[in-house]
């Protein structure tokens, strides 16, 4: 009987599944939600325009106010302007021009520019401020779950207190104190943006910390630091990614939000900042306030889509 | 023959939980012989596991703690020995087989990387020279193609597969000790064959000295040499399994006997034995298995019987010899 059976295994082994990488798996499953392909696609366009773009655009700093607010191209406008020597209010019609397709600011820049750039600056943002969270979200969730007891009880109770600011309110406070440059708000966005995902973190990790194979590992000779680093983070690396994507959003939105209530950095031409200039001369020029603003929308879509077709993927659970 | 490569006295490890104190290994006495196969046995729940994990030190502590005890290997005291001492011998002297291959591998790593991290941990090779060498063990171990195996993930190959691969991990440093957890528990009747063929051979041809857990005393009648039976966190009698089979003394160890389904009385209904296993946290008074016991005397109800020699190799803890 043991002659024939290697045989048999080696037939059902040949059933196997052709042998691909997890992430190929993960992406298979990944393309099948059509919102989420849609969203990569965009946060694929939008990084390239923020890497490459500026290259190709007006010097987003430029003003000249000869142009001032002028429509994007193919729209036209009337503009009142007002003529010093005959003391007149004279109308005029402004129509787009291919130089500015997206059109002119107050100040006569040129908004493509502005925007390419606010692209740069919040993704950016998006970017390192998550980056800071979920590194500091991680590192205390998952000691607090594997070393548990008073450990995990003091980390915990930290995250707690930390919890019941409120996230805006303390993000303001701290601008307030260090003043708003971008760093500072990136910084206090990381630094306060961890609660939510060490406890995910955390209470995932709890689960995995009982499975046989961390006691397997352990029962293999491996250390702590390997266990954790080879076998607990690994396993919530999936966690992670969707945490991340989902938070970058949120980052972003918090950024432009802080720049809408003046208290942005406004050297750097975020989005934010560009939408909070703009929102003064709606009646005259509306696109400086709509174009960030749709950009805003189409980022926080395009990531909230690919987060939750990450997600689904992610789960053995779904049926994608 | 007759050396002990490992030895448990008097073990005793406690789980301080919130609802008491649960005494799972309350008093084990066993020494595993070079060479041989010694099969812990018992009911779920009667401390096998935790034994198993106590040699190692792998249980959560806290609220488990050895209270009192020696387990003694190669002029150490395992109990009292440093964390990081406990670590080399872990995997490197002394290795483990748990009982779900399916969840003693990490999901998310390969085969091969799991098992080459696990050889580089404690053997002095290079990456290529752990891979060949986790290769052959796949190989030896009776895993097709292993080459090919080495860079699937645990979720596609059959439980079998993952037993065997767990198998060659535990082995792939050397150990002079392996400890099986019920291995053939989560698998089918032809795997668990399999499985124990494997073990029978590492003993032929490595003199592997296994300690082996099983609720199932066919498994032990299959590959043990001598035998431990568990009742209560306590080692009832121990003696060599022709003994055990044939002449079981402990009224607990016939009643598991009894058990077994006997296939030349096709009729009637299958023996058990009446009730459950004790409350850890509230041990019966006297000898722990009075309450099921059908000889219950009235010492039982009283007093712990105290281990009696039946022959060189046969002891028992039980009132009706004393």
């Amino acid at each position: 009987m043991t002659e024939m059976l290697p045989d048999k295994v080696r037939r059902i082994s040949q059933h196997l599944r052709p042998n691909t990488r997890l992430i190929n798996y993960y992406w298979q499953r990944t393309q099948r939600n059509k919102l989420a392909v849609c969203g990569l696609a965009f946060i694929i366009f939008l990084v390239a325009l923020a890497l490459i773009g500026p290259f190709f655009t007006l010097d987003p700093t430029a003003a000249n106010f000869e142009e001032k607010n002028m429509p994007p191209f193919g729209f036209t406008i009337e503009q009142s302007i007002y003529n010093i020597e005959t003391d007149e209010y004279t109308t005029k019609e402004i129509s787009g021009t291919c130089e500015h397709p997206l059109g002119t600011d107050s100040k006569g820049r040129d908004m493509l520019a502005m925007i390419v750039s606010g692209a740069r600056v919040s993704l950016l943002v998006g970017l390192i401020a998550t980056g800071i969270a979920i590194i500091l979200g991680t590192i205390i969730g998952v000691l607090s779950a594997y070393l548990g007891g008073w450990v995990d009880n003091a980390l915990m109770r930290f995250t707690d207190i930390m919890m019941t600011f409120p996230f805006f309110l303390l993000l303001v406070l701290i601008i307030f104190i260090f003043g708003p440059s971008l760093a500072f708000i990136v910084l206090a966005i990381g630094l306060t943006g961890w609660t939510g995902i060490a406890r995910l973190i955390r209470s995932e990790s709890l689960s995995l910390r009982t499975r046989e194979f961390i006691v397997a590992a352990k029962a293999l000779g491996a250390s702590d630091n390997r266990v954790i680093f080879r076998h607990l983070i690994p396993n919530v690396i999936s966690l992670i990614i969707v945490i991340a994507t989902l938070s970058i959003p949120g980052v972003i939105l918090a950024e432009a939000a802080l720049s809408f209530i003046g208290l942005g950095d406004p050297t750097v031409p975020s989005w934010g900042i560009i939408l909070e200039a703009g929102q003064y001369s709606l009646n005259t020029a509306w696109w400086v306030a709509v174009e960030p603003g749709i950009m805003l929308f189409l980022t926080v879509l395009a990531f909230n889509f690919l987060g939750d077709g990450l997600r689904d993927a992610f789960d053995p659970k779904s049926n994608v | 023959m007759n050396n002990a490569i490992l030895k448990v006295n008097d073990l005793k490890t406690y789980f301080f939980t919130s609802r008491g104190i649960v005494k799972a290994v309350d008093g084990v006495d066993f020494e595993l012989r070079r060479g041989e196969c010694l099969c812990l046995v018992g009911e779920s729940g009667c401390g096998k596991t935790v034994t198993a994990l106590s040699i190692l030190r792998l249980f959560d502590s806290p609220p488990g703690k050895i209270v009192c005890g020696k387990i003694s290997y190669d002029g150490l005291n395992l109990t009292r020995c440093s964390s990081k001492q406990i670590r080399q011998i872990r995997g490197k002297d002394i290795a483990m087989v748990f009982q779900e291959a399916q969840s003693a591998l990490n999901p998310v790593l390969t085969i091969g990387d799991q098992i080459i991290e696990q050889i580089k941990l404690h053997l002095p090779l290079d990456h290529s020279m752990a891979r060949d060498r986790a290769i052959t063990l796949l190989s030896e171990m009776g895993i097709p193609s292993a080459e090919r195996v080495m860079s699937y993930y645990p979720h596609q190959l059959s439980g079998g597969m993952k037993q065997r691969v767990l198998i060659a991990m535990s082995l792939s440093c050397d150990p002079q000790i392996l400890i099986a957890d019920e291995p053939t528990t989560a698998v089918d009747v032809t795997i668990k064959a399999q499985i124990l063929d494997i073990f029978r051979e590492l003993k032929a041809r490595r003199q592997m000295s296994t300690l082996f857990i099983t609720h199932d005393l066919a498994v032990v009648a299959e590959i043990g040499d001598r035998a431990a039976v568990m009742y209560g966190g306590k080692d009832v009698e121990t003696a060599p399994v022709s003994e055990i089979i044939e002449n079981p003394k402990h009224p607990y160890t016939s009643g598991l006997i009894e058990c077994l389904p006997d296939t030349s009385k096709s009729t009637g209904r299958l023996a058990s034995i009446p009730g459950a296993t004790p409350n850890p946290i509230q041990m019966p008074q006297g000898c722990a298995f009075h309450p099921r016991c059908p000889k219950v005397m009235k010492i039982c109800r009283r007093q712990e019987p105290p281990e009696t020699t039946i022959s060189k190799e046969h002891k028992v803890s039980c009132h009706l010899y004393t």
